[in-house]
């Protein structure tokens, strides 16, 4: 090959990419504002004028390592990645430690209804550190043990901030203060109404999809059923079941007892398990459908029955696909379960309500915020589980 | 011992497999074998009732199964197909010892059982114990196949076209392997193939069916030399099959006294040898296309031994252009020759394995 050399300054773009939109982001827009009230909007803070020299110097520290590990030169690749993933924590702790640091320092002196609120800067430094590590983990083919470790990590360092008071007077903090117990129940509620509709809902879907995956024709009419419960708007659902919802729990009364009513958990978890149920019936039927036929004539040939023939090949030969699905109607369920505290059903979404109807955008946030988190640790972990359930060999 | 009486299957009022009968004996090597769709697949898996008799019956050394329950009677049948079937989340070991786990054997017995196996068939433990199907070549996938279905020592094994997948140099080696394997277990197989070639590599006796019946059934030799009917001689007169028959030929069926002066008449085989003072040939008169008076030396390539095989002499005729080959024993000597002639001029004698070296 007599191609011209071409020499290749960036060995890894998507890391260049995310320090360019850091750099630039530093440069152009505010760190952190401060505002005398949480109603009004706030002065922007630049990173440069929130932060004390030796948090800058850091900062730099952090971001020339990037650069280091984004050329192509340097380092070798995979020590350039384990760079930029080593990279990540601290620039997370800095992130952080340097928000709450400033909260502190500029709050000392004002007045006690003063805030001082994140701005876009510390966003875009936290998603860039969570996109390196995302890329690096994924150039570097680690395996669970190792995501999970990371994970882990990660977890610990926003553990070890969020611990000690160093954050506590950021303006997401003070409405978290004030709503302290409600908050702990709010996070239970939305956890037991994902649970109380994935219950069920695999409960019915996984014996669905078996039974699609045995009766081809009754594959077609329960799939498309399921469809039109999937295309229904969410808001649209939780309408249409107040009005059968509330005679029934008045026409029987000991289901009205039990707390069924047009409004509240009841629509709330009927919804959800109407949602939940594609996904799940279609990953069990199609990872039933994807084992080998050799497999499956070579089991019946030995002298399996149709019950080991289940349990010893088919179920864990399905298990990963089955897995998946469990993982898309999890993360669905904790985002949807938020447009069911419109309905009275409770959760994250009473703040991000609420805070909507004070315009009290820290509010708001405390509600958006735990419930990503909540969706991002769930994706995780089912994601390891999806990765631990794939037969050994083929890992 | 393994009966077939009246197998019956019947599809949608057409029976694609009709009353096929046939005595297996133990030890026996049997092969179906017909064009596609002419049942022998069917009538395989109506052996371990994957697919289900419309009417026959089946008995197993004696014993009538035709009744039994169907798990019940295909633990007692090895089964191996060309897709090998092999579990893809389990190690190799565990695949192996799929059958002893059903019959409940004890771990030792089944830990015993498959390096006994693994050893058979030249997979070493050590290595391949803990290795998962996606790790092997497909030549070590089949062989995993063929172990697991003789795992539980079945009275009879069944093999669906298990070599038809590989390329053709591992099928060799895998049919080779195969032949070893029923001379060391003595195991009753039937074999389904759609390959000829195959079939003579491995039959002690083929059954040839046609659209669901079968034609004849019969040792391969006899079929060859006795066909019952037209389609039997078509079908195995298919492509080079007069070559595969030389193939199984030995030169010392075909050996003569040497021309040691000349004589012939026809145009072309007119020829004597020259010998040295210790009787090695080294000078060919005549039998050359080109120049029948020619005086050839006798070069060390065109010459045959008696255990040559036919079909490589016949192949030396060719490519050197001569009519006629010298045969000589161990020390060079000639003792006979072996020419065009006596390829065409010969009965039919022996059984294809007869007869030369043992391969």
């Amino acid at each position: 090959m007599a191609l011209p050399e071409r020499r290749r300054w960036v060995g890894n773009r998507v890391l260049a990419t995310l320090l360019i939109a850091a750099v630039a982001s530093v440069v152009l827009l505010p760190f952190a504002s401060l505002s005398p009230n949480r109603l009004v909007s706030g002065q922007p803070v630049m990173l440069w004028q929130a932060l004390a020299g030796w948090q800058l110097a850091a900062f730099a520290l952090i971001g020339l390592l990037l650069l280091v590990a984004a050329l192509a030169g340097p380092l070798p690749r995979r020590l350039a990645l384990w760079l930029s993933l080593g990279a990540t924590l601290p620039l997370l702790a800095l992130d952080l430690q340097a928000l709450g640091a400033y909260a502190h320092g500029a709050l000392a002196d004002a007045s006690p209804a003063a805030r001082v609120s994140q701005g876009a800067t510390f966003w875009i430094l936290l998603f860039a550190s969570a996109l390196i590590a995302i890329d690096a983990l994924q150039r570097l083919r680690l395996g669970p043990a190792g995501r999970a470790l990371y994970g882990v990590a990660a977890l610990a360092v926003i553990g070890v901030c969020f611990s000690g008071e160093l954050l506590s007077p950021l303006s997401i903090m003070r409405e978290f203060a004030n709503q302290r117990d409600n908050f702990i129940d709010q996070l239970v509620r939305h956890l037991l109404l994902v649970g109380g509709a994935l219950l069920p809902a695999l409960l019915v879907g996984l014996p669905l999809g078996l039974l699609a995956n045995r009766r081809a024709r009754l594959r077609n009419g329960l799939f498309s059923v399921l469809n039109v419960f999937q295309t229904l708007p969410s808001i649209a659902v939780f309408g249409l079941l107040i009005a059968p919802l509330s005679a029934l729990g008045r026409a029987v009364p000991w289901l009205g007892e039990l707390g069924v009513s047009g409004i509240g958990v009841a629509p709330a978890i009927i919804a959800l398990v109407l949602y939940s149920l594609l996904p799940i019936v279609r990953n069990t039927y199609s990872g039933l459908a994807g084992v080998s036929t050799g497999a499956l004539e070579a089991a019946r040939g030995m002298g399996m029955t149709p019950r080991q023939i289940l349990w010893r090949v088919e179920i864990p030969l399905a298990l990963p696909v089955i897995l998946s699905g469990l993982r898309i109607v999890t993360v669905q369920a904790i985002g949807l379960v938020v447009v069911a505290a419109l309905i009275g059903a409770g959760g994250f979404g009473t703040f991000i309500f609420q805070g909507l109807g004070q315009y009290a955008i820290d509010l708001v946030l405390l509600g958006a915020i735990p419930t990503i988190v909540l969706a991002v640790i769930a994706d995780f972990a089912l994601q390891i589980l999806v990765s631990l359930s794939r037969p050994s060999g083929t890992r | 011992m393994i009966e077939l009486q009246g197998l019956t299957k019947t599809y949608a009022g057409k029976n694609v497999v009709e009353d096929v009968s046939m005595t297996l004996e133990t030890g026996e090597f049997g092969v179906l074998i017909g064009p596609s769709g002419c049942g022998k697949s069917t009538t395989l898996k109506m052996i371990n009732r994957l697919v289900p008799l419309s009417s026959g019956r089946i008995i197993l050394n004696g014993d009538d199964v035709t009744e039994l329950p169907a798990e019940q009677l295909r633990r007692r049948i090895g089964y191996a197909i060309q897709s090998t079937g092999l579990f893809p989340h389990w190690s190799v070991a565990r695949n192996i010892a799929t059958v002893p786990q059903l019959l409940k054997w004890s771990k030792s017995r089944i830990d015993d059982r498959v390096d006994e196996l693994m050893a058979m068939f030249h997979l070493d433990p050590a290595e391949f114990r803990h290795k998962y199907p996606h790790q092997l070549s497909g030549g070590q996938a089949q062989r995993v196949g063929v172990a697991r279905a003789l795992a539980a020592d079945p009275e009879v094994l069944l093999m669906d076209e298990p070599f038809g997948a590989v390329d053709p140099i591992t099928r060799e080696a895998l049919q080779a392997e195969m032949r070893r394997v029923h001379g060391q277990t003595g195991k009753t197989i039937v074999f389904v193939t759609h390959d000829m070639d195959e079939a003579l590599q491995l039959a002690t006796r083929i059954a040839l069916l046609n659209n669901g019946r079968l034609v004849q059934y019969d040792r391969p030799i006899e079929m060859m030399v006795k066909p019952a009917d037209d389609f039997v001689r078509e079908f195995f007169g298919q492509a080079d099959l007069g070559l595969k028959l030389l193939s199984r030929r030995w030169v010392h069926q075909y050996q003569r006294p040497p021309s040691l002066t000349h004589h012939a008449t026809l145009p072309g085989l007119d020829h004597c040898w020259r010998l040295d003072e210790a009787g090695r040939p080294i000078v060919l008169e005549g039998a050359r296309l080109d120049d029948q008076h020619q005086h050839t030396d006798v070069r060390s390539e065109w010459i045959a031994t008696p255990e040559m095989s036919m079909k490589e002499a016949l192949s030396r005729m060719v490519w050197y252009r001569v009519m006629v080959l010298p045969v000589v024993d161990e020390t060079g000597k000639l003792v006979g020759e072996v020419g065009m002639q006596g390829i065409m001029g010969i009965e039919s004698n022996g059984g294809l394995h007869a007869g030369g070296p043992a391969s």
